[in-house]
């Protein structure tokens, strides 16, 4: 349990109030304290529990009754400061109630321009054909295709948090799902551009819908590129439904601050939410379910993006790995993403209370797992490709590390499977300089992978007559660049106008919020069972005493 | 969910050390000796009846890879649980984590099982014998890797590294029992990353050499995933029902909120092992490269087919549907049977995958293949056995043990 | 029980609120309520409270059927979808794959199973809540805002059988309730 000494005064709304609860002292009281002092889950007025002065850190093992703390020094609480559930609203909303500061606008007109210049290129594009990319024979796909995978795989760190560490009970997701979902949906977006764009006539792109029409003409659903139209807008349909059904409590916390025509608006959207059990009981089966259904859809979408290539016969394309390789990728670089946003949205918002180290400590964890994952899948293609004895496949992959493309190729390893290796080190995961930087660098590597993947398999055709040298044109990069100012944009809208952290969800994870702490039994180390406390004899093989109570 | 949870202002419960262990002429006390004489009639039939003929020796060390692919991988996931568990600094898993100690206790006596297969090298795999590999262009190109002394010493390194892993954990866990030093926490988690490192390679090329090579024409890099998936989720299975037995013996330690994490585990891998084995299949059999479709082509030929149908259902259709209700997963009974019946499975899937490289075209069940499965079996179950009764059944001074005992699902 | 019209109580009176300081007293106040034999109320929080659902007694949620049945409607969609169109409305041979090619139907049908299953968790839940509800007598009450930021509530509405202006706000207040009043629809 945490108890604050000095946390009495009200919070006076000029200060920042996650700075202002980070400033008193925190205490840990064991529960036998608390309980012996009878107040176990009491609220004394300024909403920290169980507040007494000049206990510090206990460290017997009954601890754990509150999820709060652990025993062993790194599972410190997940949010700093005992704020009360009043801070932690007012920390949220605040932003959303304020005029948008200097940097909010810089950040938004700057990505806007660049939407301008997404706009103008796709525009151009439309007009002139897809001549105006660098696009040749072998080569039929390169940036686009490598924008749309990257841009998909940027969304699956969203769902990752917001569903598979739901099920896995991480409740540190607490602090970052929400941002991290609408990044979800902001990156499906930028990635749903490209396949509309890559053949430059979008005015047939419902052609691949399966929608009766004049033509008697129907969708070739063998076709992998007809999976991916399924999978990619189901994942962005049920990410939004997800993500709304996030936010509905905590727009009814706006609403509920709120005066006038903005009442109004966060009322409609709140859908009348009282906070009523018997809604919260279905709503957190619901969540529950939610969360059940999109753990297998976030892996099966990069998983169906990447049989786009596992299912042709074009060596460096097909090998088996390709599904859970490409997810672990998604992952990978839908987290170096997360930590960039978090970076920034934590510093500008001052959620530094929220959004502490220890969050960044996890992700960090999380890229080098997973940045290893996808070295093990780097080094099992070239095994493969040897062991299998084909010499095409051989051949792709000497070509990838030592062809023309092979400042690719080593831009890539170097980024994705080389500087992760740097979160072996405390220091560095708890650097926000060094996350930041090795976040780009993982967002570069990853973009390179799919280029990589893409462009080197297919520049050198079976007829070397064919062969060439892929040169992206100034409107492949500014399609591009126009993508991210895209990603952007919205993000800005996102954090101007929505709660950007779940505020009913991480109220969850404070102590305070335990209505009912469950205790544990106490272990007495009895002559026999405690042999070890003595440390008499070892146990031998069928020998231990066991025995009666 | 009643007797664990009492009021936050009554005492604690109090529980004796030594009720923790297993108690003095309880049942699975006769593990050891139950297996042993398993072992012994049913690898010792296995020898006796394959060996008393030439015909029947390619039988016996096809059956006999079988079962040890079998009981190792249970071991295998009892270790890949431990190595997840310190290093995710897991909480509610303390009070069930002995049970993955226990299981990786035993991958030290699983490498005995491979030491016949010495002998059985020129039956099990073409690549063996030099007039075949000269014959065959794609056998010589693979040959700096698939040849008999660099196969054996790559063997030795996987259970090398297996062993290391599972004593210094093993040991490391019981040190605490005595001291309960939080540092001991930390040092099994240090070691549990690199571990992970090593286990994922070594697993992988392990399935590559034992299991992949035993048609050496055929490659898939998925596979050591495919593997993997099959054994953790035969491991969790296996988890299910000693843990079901923990909660019998003590209670209060052991509750279904336990039971529900371990099935739902058991579950997820179920379906991580019908994802790995669907892309497998899907991506070879929608790109029909004809150096590629040979390991599907035969177990879709004659009554393999039926084999592969009955494990895609079996496998995953019908369990799936099983234990999607929480309140199946939450039932003894019904969590059981369908651990016993994945355990099954798990076996069915090691046959279908060695069994088609002797019996080409269809199936053909013999005696020696239920003989080495049991003898196989028997020799985990000894080693588990021992490993269970020489220490408590859960790590008595882990720091994170209250937290286990009480926590509840959502 | 329309769309934007929650189930009331008839006449004017809604029910009692009353306020508790924490989710502990909100708890021990939900279990008495229960035990009193109550059946028409509610408890607010700005949060969903582990274990206050068995407190109020409130049965397990059916949601799970309505997502399981939709979930098998939409591989049903899927399946059907695709088979009919490859087989029957617009066969195509495609690198001499069969009409009915099942391996290349599973992603689809997988996917549309999750839409399925989706769509019937969200609107299930919004239905099972009769949401939206644009209007409800409790938000008349000033304090209430407080449930979606750090106010602890308890409803009794008035159509309850035990339901008795006096004894029912009296027993409020011997749960320890801050602050009771009543409310009119």
């Amino acid at each position: 349990m945490i108890g604050a000494t000095d946390s009495t005064k009200v919070l006076s709304p000029a200060e920042p109030v996650g700075r202002r609860w980070a400033r008193t002292r925190v205490h840990f009281v064991t529960p036998t304290m608390a309980t012996s002092a009878g107040m176990s889950g009491t609220q004394n007025e300024s909403g920290a529990i169980g507040a007494r002065s000049g206990q510090t850190a206990g460290s017997s093992a009954g601890l754990a009754d509150l999820d709060v703390t652990d025993p062993v020094d790194h599972r410190a609480p997940l949010i700093l400061g005992a704020p009360t559930f009043h801070a932690i609203t007012e920390v949220v909303a605040r932003p959303l109630e304020r005029k948008p500061t200097r940097g909010w606008w810089i950040c938004f007109l700057t990505s806007v321009a660049m939407v301008g210049v997404l706009g103008v290129s796709i525009g151009w594009l439309f007009w002139e054909g897809i001549g105006v990319w660098g696009l040749n024979n072998p080569v039929g796909w390169a940036f686009d295709i490598t924008n749309f995978v990257f841009w998909v795989g940027i969304g699956h760190a969203g769902t990752l948090i917001s569903a598979i560490l739901f099920l896995f009970r991480q409740k540190w997701r607490t602090s970052i799902n929400r941002s991290a979902e609408a990044m979800t949906l902001f990156a499906v977006m930028c990635a749903l551009i490209f396949p509309g764009i890559h053949i430059g006539r979008p005015w047939v792109a419902y052609w691949m819908f399966p929608i009766p029409n004049q033509m008697g003409m129907w969708p070739q659903f063998r076709s992998p590129l007809m999976w991916d139209v399924f999978a990619v807008s189901i994942y962005g349909s049920v990410s939004a439904l997800f993500w709304f059904v996030g936010l509905v409590p905590d727009l009814a916390t706006i609403r509920d601050r709120s005066t006038g025509i903005r009442r109004k608006i966060f009322g409609a959207l709140a859908l009348g939410w009282r906070g009523s059990m018997r809604h919260w009981q279905h709503y957190e089966k619901a969540y529950l379910i939610l969360a059940g259904l999109a753990t297998p859809l976030v892996l099966s979408v990069h998983s169906i993006v990447s049989m786009d290539f596992a299912t042709s016969q074009l060596p460096g394309w097909h090998t088996t790995i390709f599904p859970p390789y490409f997810v672990a990728g998604a992952i990978f670089s839908g987290f170096a993403m997360v930590v960039t946003l978090m970076v920034i949205t934590r510093k500008a918002f001052g959620l530094e209370e929220i959004i502490t180290m220890k969050h960044f400590d996890y992700m960090a964890k999380i890229m080098l797992l997973t940045g290893m994952m996808v070295g093990y899948a780097y080094s099992l293609e070239f095994f493969i490709a040897w062991f299998s004895g084909s010499a095409y496949e051989l051949f792709t992959f000497k070509n990838r590390a030592f062809g023309p493309y092979a400042w690719a190729y080593w831009t890539m390893v170097s980024c994705n499977v080389l500087s992760p290796q740097l979160f072996w080190f405390k220091k560095v995961r708890s650097s926000l300089v060094w996350l930041f930087v090795l976040s780009i660098f993982v967002n570069i590597g990853m973009w390179f992978e799919r280029f990589v993947i893409i462009v080197t398999s297919l520049h050198r055709d079976f007829l070397p007559s064919s062969w060439f040298y892929f040169r992206p044109t100034l409107f492949d990069v500014s399609t591009m660049i126009g993508s991210f100012g895209l990603f952007f944009m919205m993000f800005c809208l996102f954090v101007r106008f929505l709660p950007v952290v779940a505020t009913a969800e991480v109220k969850t994870v404070l102590p305070q919020a335990a209505a009912h702490p469950p205790q544990a039994p106490v272990i007495q180390f009895d002559e026999q069972g405690g042999r070890g406390a003595t440390g008499a004899a070892d146990g031998r093989l069928g020998l231990a005493p066991g025995g009666a109570v | 969910m009643t007797d664990h949870a009492p009021s936050s202002h009554s005492r604690p419960a109090v529980l004796l050390a030594s009720s923790l262990w297993l108690p003095q002429g309880h049942a699975w006390r006769r593990f050891p000796l139950v297996g042993l004489v398993l072992a012994a009639v049913g690898l010792g039939a296995s020898l006796a009846g394959g060996l008393a003929s030439p015909a029947m020796r390619s039988q016996l060390w096809h059956s006999w890879l079988v079962g040890a692919l079998f009981a190792l991988s249970i071991g295998l996931g009892g270790l890949f649980f431990v190595l997840v568990h310190h290093s995710t600094q897991s909480g509610w898993g303390v009070v069930v984590r002995r049970i993955g100690e226990n299981a990786m206790a035993t991958l030290p006596w699983m490498a005995l099982l491979f030491v016949p297969l010495i002998f059985g090298l020129g039956d099990l795999f073409p690549w063996s014998h030099a007039d075949a590999v000269a014959k065959d262009p794609l056998l010589l190109h693979k040959q700096p890797y698939l040849n008999v002394t660099f196969f054996l010493i790559r063997t030795l390194v996987y259970f090398a590294i297996w062993t290391f892993l599972a004593l210094r954990l093993g040991s490391l866990s019981r040190l605490q029992d005595k001291t309960g030093d939080h540092d001991l926490t930390r040092r099994m988690r240090r070691m549990s990353a690199p571990g992970l490192i090593l286990f994922a390679l070594s697993v992988t090329f392990f399935s590559f050499d034992w299991v992949m090579s035993l048609d050496p024409h055929w490659y898939s890099t998925i596979f050591g995933v495919y593997f993997f998936a099959g054994s953790v989720m035969a491991f969790f299975a296996f988890m299910t029902l000693i843990a079901l037995g923990q909660k019998e013996l003590q209670p209060r330690v052991v509750n279904e909120e336990h039971l529900h994490d371990v099935t739902k585990l058991m579950f997820a891998f179920l379906v991580f092992w019908a994802y790995m084995a669907f892309s497998q299949f899907m991506l070879i059999w929608y790109a029909n490269l004809p150096e590629e479709t040979g390991f599907f082509a035969q177990r879709l030929a004659g009554s393999w087919r039926s084999a592969s149908i009955a494990l895609s259902l079996g496998h995953f259709v019908v369990p799936f549907f099983f234990l999607l209700p929480r309140t199946i997963k939450r039932s003894p009974k019904a969590s059981a049977i369908a651990a016993l019946w994945l355990l099954v499975m798990h076996a069915i899937d090691m046959y279908w995958l060695v069994m088609p490289s002797l019996h080409v075209g269809s199936i053909t069940l013999s005696w020696l293949d239920v003989a080495a499965l049991v003898g196989c079996a028997g020799v985990f179950l000894a080693a588990f056995g021992a490993s269970l009764g020489r220490q408590a059944l859960v790590p008595l001074r882990d720091p994170r043990l209250p937290e286990s005992m009480t926590f509840e699902n959502q | 029980m329309g769309l934007l019209r929650p189930s009331l109580p008839p006449g004017d009176r809604f029910g009692a609120l009353a306020e508790f300081a924490d989710p502990a007293e909100l708890y021990h106040a939900c279990e008495a309520v229960r035990d009193a034999g109550y059946t028409k109320w509610d408890a607010h929080t700005p949060f969903p409270i582990h274990g206050l659902d068995r407190a109020m007694g409130l049965k397990t949620s059916k949601l799970p059927w309505v997502v399981l049945i939709m979930a098998l409607g939409g591989a049903l969609a899927g399946i059907g979808l695709q088979g009919w169109v490859s087989t029957t409305a617009y066969p195509l041979v495609i690198s001499g794959k069969p009409f009915f090619s099942w391996p290349a139907f599973v992603p689809i049908t997988f996917e549309l199973s999750i839409l399925g299953g989706a769509l019937g968790a969200v609107f299930g839940m919004f239905a099972m809540n009769q949401l939206p509800t644009l209007y409800h007598p409790l938000f008349g009450k000033a304090s209430f805002e407080r449930a979606s930021d750090d106010g602890f509530f308890l409803s009794i509405e008035s159509w309850d059988p035990k339901f008795d202006p006096d004894r029912t706000v009296e027993m409020l207040r011997q749960l320890g309730a801050k602050e009771v009043e009543l409310v009119s629809s």
